[in-house]
């Protein structure tokens, strides 16, 4: 009796399930068979049209980090412009850390998913994607075949090849530049330093009123590399040999402990004089901006100039604030977007990283009330049209004076961030 | 054959005997649906500290280790500062705790029976569906060196034109964390108190206890202490230890309030998860699994002390002694109470002031001007994330509070409570610490299904809601009135009749504050979102706590007020729409 009286309820499950089963097969046979049918189709265009074919009508999930509002906004943008121009869905998945779009990518890779990747593209540089490279997650030999990528003039620029020294093999297409710029508030210190030297000696003088994020805080990292290029600049000068050119080369057993502790040396005597008398540091550069403007720091810096005078027109920083460069050096570089081996929308993903690169979108995104973020292209590969694009307009009073940055300093190998974090960990990591 | 099942249950329906010896589809899944109760929480809480275990040992197939050794405990054990981090863990989880629990009894002891105890609990009841990661960042607001304490006393008292250099949040002591902790733990542990004195037989049996021993001539507070709580307490152990195991393996709390130098120890698991370099992930599993051991060996402690102190108290309650300074501790408690309620207002109105702030320089108490311009900023870019919130919270709501009726429906029909085990394992999601568990939960989901990160999401919450929906559930439920349901069945209604008919509208209020309830917590989940959804699913409280360690003040302000203001709307409704409803039915 018990059994018959579930018969019916079971019965219809299976109806239910076999309804559902024979749906998900219609599916599935429907998404494998459309896209080697819409490539036999194509097969006279050109390998850009076919792309173009494949990767429109489709979703494109971009790891990108959220944490500036006006880069998200500017990201929005684009999701506009390529649902407009190819009926694709960008969808900004924001991140806290580039890295938590690497550690899932590992996580399919071990769950043996090769090809329905949750990441179709990310922002990415420097040690990030040298990881991701190293374990091969991602896409070979596409960004150098994009139509855009022409304008960055490749074979003259080696910025748009190498990230941090490491070649991208069309791995990633360039897709900005920036510079580590410093900011202060003039109601607290009318004349801020403008080298390492003066640094110090202003720190001595402003005891707590500097910091900056702990690595492995990519901006922390950015401005301990800094420290030490200046440093190893210096003793070269000083003695005539040349330890700098180790900083080029990846970091060994060997030549770590000569390169690193002039650095070590120069935070210990350095880290008492921070906020907190250095035993307590930032989280990251946006913690850091707030607490200049809670004027706990009157001294900071960041590696997006634009965001200065963006937080300035929010209110998130005061309107005393100034913008300005180190003269004895900026540390730049360039960052790129990739495509993860796994991503679902390959395709998609190459046009949107096209359309990232287009003179258009690079002179959107240079514009300081967008975000000022350094455009990659060459201006003489443009037509006046589109270099007309690229003409500013009057400044904020708290942004980066245009040419600020005289000299910049190019970033050391990428095994050094490693090296550096180890060591500034076993030494700072664990205030006494 | 379908005829011939239509006619035996035909059959089956006409002389249906009161007894219920015949059970019908309905009785089946009722019946059933403890076993599913269950099933749901061990299973993913075992299965993912299994899924735990094997990269702990080093069994990483992705990245070619698929030898079992113990690296990851020696790399583990050679990480600078790892005792202080699970020092650091276990000190903050015990003392929140214990101050929490404390200020309760104190609260309760001192206002029992008493008009006040009411008032207080409404006072402190809107704390409780406040998210961790807002109430954190409304404490960061108030304790930091330009804080609204600092304003306050600033530059009068203290000449301070710029901020000073203060100590908190992120001091190296743990102090804020512990801080927060206490303040949001406070009301859940008086209001789950409350909900023990709620049960009629137990309150009644209480309150005679007490006012024989007022009689008798005991203070209050001494009253309480010898006469209602060695009753009280055994209703209130497990919500201890589900606040202790918490405490001990929080996230945001510390990630917002905590030191860095080093971090706590589940912060660092979290942050070893998503370091660049993968092979951590090895060193995090084998972390997880310490932070396993920490947490239930703070539950080991707590339980001895439990012992211990009813050892050493057992005398002394039946020594006859009728006051120990009753009066000045009614006082202590008073001025406790009000500091408590004190310190979370000014919390709240600091965090209300940032969110409409335009510039506000230290030290002035109130900002230049007042702009919505971070309410607009932010609603553009919320309506992703709400909705996320919003239907990830409809999902695992509906289904926790439709199992849990069933459950508690089998329980009526079988006329027997439930197991010790069985309320046992409903407390299994809360006593475990999550990051011991979710990684390997994540693991499995991948393997499953990994294309749908909303249902993933939607099942992690449903581990953390269920508890918390069965608990509000259960004691109205037992405190039906079975007379009615029995008439029902005795003029011949079927038991999924009498379920729906009678005893969901008797229930009406009590369901819709447990999905109210529901609503609330899985609102403020942000390590399963983060995990199960791979940060793919953003929800308000994963990008409050994102933005409350960055960019702006005003920002997570306008994040954090949306946090509070979701669960809280859903309690108005719930608190509103019984009465809507039933004012014309009265009489």
């Amino acid at each position: 009796m018990r059994v018959i009286t579930a018969l019916p309820m079971l019965k219809r499950l299976t109806r239910y399930s076999t309804y559902a089963m024979v749906m998900s097969i219609c599916i599935g046979i429907s998404a494998s068979t459309a896209s080697p049918t819409t490539a036999n189709i194509n097969q006279d265009l050109s390998p850009w049209q076919q792309i173009e074919a494949q990767g429109s009508n489709q979703d494109v999930y971009f790891y990108a980090w959220g944490g500036d509002p006006q880069i998200n906004a500017y990201l929005q943008w684009v999701a506009d412009q390529v649902d407009d121009k190819y009926n694709i869905n960008l969808v900004h998945v924001k991140l806290s850390d580039t890295s938590e779009a690497v550690s899932r990518v590992l996580a399919e890779k071990s769950a043996h998913n090769d090809d329905q990747g949750s990441v179709d593209l990310i922002w990415i540089n420097g040690a990030n994607f040298a990881t991701m490279s190293e374990s091969s997650l991602l896409l070979k030999q596409w960004a150098n075949k994009l139509p855009n990528f022409a304008l960055t003039d490749p074979d003259n620029n080696p910025t748009v090849n190498f990230d941090f020294g490491v070649p991208t093999n069309g791995m990633e297409a360039p897709w900005g530049q920036a510079s580590l710029t410093f900011y202060y508030d003039s109601l607290s210190t009318s004349k801020p330093p403008t080298t390492l030297t003066e640094l110090t000696t202003w720190t001595a003088q402003n005891p707590g009123r500097f910091s900056y994020p702990k690595p492995p805080d990519f901006l922390g990292m950015s401005f301990l590399k800094y420290v030490l290029v200046m440093l190893h600049q210096q003793q070269d000068a000083q003695t005539g040999k040349n330890t700098s050119a180790q900083l080029n080369l990846p970091a060994t057993e060997e030549n770590t402990a000569l390169v690193l502790d002039p650095l070590w040396a120069f935070l210990d005597g350095f880290h008492p004089t921070l906020w907190r008398n250095g035993e307590q540091f930032v989280q990251t550069g946006a913690q850091m901006r707030r607490l200049v403007d809670d004027t706990e720091l009157s001294l900071a810096f960041t590696f997006s100039a634009p965001e200065v005078p963006a937080a300035v027109q929010r209110y998130d920083l005061p309107q005393s604030i100034r913008s300005y460069a180190m003269s004895d050096g900026s540390l730049s570089n360039t960052h790129f977007v990739a495509i993860p081996y796994n991503a679902s929308h390959p395709q998609a993903a190459q046009l949107v990283a096209n359309f990232l690169m287009s003179p258009e979108a690079q002179a959107k995104k240079q514009t300081p009330s967008v975000w000022g973020d350094k455009s990659v292209l060459v201006q003489s590969t443009l037509s006046p049209a589109q270099q007309a694009l690229f003409k500013t307009k009057q400044p904020h009073p708290s942004a980066l004076p245009f040419d600020s940055v005289k000299r910049t300093v190019s970033e050391p190998h990428p095994s050094w961030v490693e090296a550096i974090q180890q060591g500034w960990q076993a030494r700072y990591g664990v205030s006494p | 054959m379908s005829q011939g099942f239509d006619k035996i249950t035909k059959k089956g329906d006409s002389p249906r005997p009161i007894t219920l010896e015949k059970k019908d589809l309905f009785t089946r899944i009722v019946s059933f649906s403890p076993k599913l109760l269950i099933l749901i929480l061990i299973l993913p809480v075992l299965c993912g500290l299994i899924c735990v275990l094997l990269p702990a040992l080093s069994w990483l197939p992705a990245l070619e280790k698929t030898t079992l050794n113990l690296q990851g405990f020696i790399d583990l054990w050679q990480t600078p500062g790892i005792t202080q981090m699970a020092a650091l863990s276990l000190a903050t989880g015990l003392i929140s705790t214990l101050l929490a629990f404390v200020i309760a009894l104190m609260i309760l002891a001192a206002f029992f029976n008493s008009v006040w105890l009411q008032r207080i609990e409404h006072l402190l009841s809107p704390i409780l569906v406040i998210p961790h990661a807002a109430a954190a960042i409304a404490v960061g607001f108030l304790i930091a060196p330009s804080g609204m304490f600092a304003r306050l006393i600033s530059p009068w008292l203290t000449g301070w034109e710029m901020a000073p250099d203060g100590m908190f949040p992120h001091d190296p002591y743990g102090i804020s964390i512990i801080l927060g902790l206490t303040l949001k733990e406070l009301p859940f542990l008086l209001l789950m108190a409350l909900g023990a004195l709620a049960q009629p037989e137990l309150g009644k049996k209480l309150r005679q206890q007490y006012t024989v021993a007022l009689n008798l001539g005991y203070y209050p507070i001494t009253a309480f202490f010898k006469a209602v709580l060695p009753l009280l307490y055994p209703f209130l152990r497990l919500p201890i230890l589900a606040v202790l195991a918490y405490a001990s393996a929080s996230v945001e709390m510390p990630l917002i309030l905590g030191p860095n130098t080093p971090p706590t120890l589940a912060v660092s698991i979290i942050q070893w998860f998503n370091d660049v370099d993968l092979t951590l992930r090895i060193k995090a599993s084998a972390g997880a699994l310490l932070q396993l051991v920490l947490t239930a060996g703070l539950v080991g402690f707590w339980l001895g002390g439990e012992k211990t102190i009813k050892a050493i108290f057992s005398v002394s309650s039946v020594n006859g002694k009728r006051h120990y300074a009753d009066a000045i501790w009614q006082k202590v408690t008073a001025i406790l109470t009000v500091g408590v309620i004190g310190f979370m207002l000014l919390s709240l109105s600091g965090l209300v002031l940032w969110a409409f702030a335009g510039f506000w320089r230290f030290p002035a108490m109130l900002p230049e001007q007042f702009v919505l311009l971070h309410f607009q900023s932010a609603f553009t870019q919320m309506s992703t994330p709400l909705v996320n919130t919003l239907s990830i919270g409809a999902v695992s709501t509906a289904f926790a509070v439709f199992l849990t009726l069933l459950c508690l429906e089998a329980e009526q029909l079988s006329a027997k409570p439930l197991s010790h085990f069985t309320s046992f394992i409903i407390y299994l999601p809360l006593l475990v610490p999550s990051v011991a568990f979710l990684f390997g939960l994540v693991w499995l989901q991948q393997l499953a299904n990994h294309q749908s990160e909303f249902f993933n999401v939607a099942f992690a919450h449903l581990l953390f809601v269920l508890p918390y929906v069965f608990l509000s559930l259960a004691s109205s439920y037992r405190r039906l009135d079975s007379r009615f349901a029995h008439v029902a069945a005795s003029l011949g209604a079927a038991p999924i009749k009498v379920f729906f008919q009678i005893k969901l509208p008797q229930l009406f209020a009590p369901i819709l504050i447990a999905i109210a309830l529901g609503l609330a917590i899985s609102f403020g989940q942000y390590l399963p979102t983060l995990l199960a959804g791979g940060g793919r699913i953003a929800t308000i409280t994963t990008e409050a706590v994102t933005l409350a360690n960055g960019a702006s003040r005003r920002t997570s302000a306008v994040y954090a007020i949306m946090q509070m203001a979701l669960p809280l709307i859903g309690f108005i409704v719930a608190w509103m729409l019984p009465k809507y409803f039933f004012r014309s039915g009265a009489r």
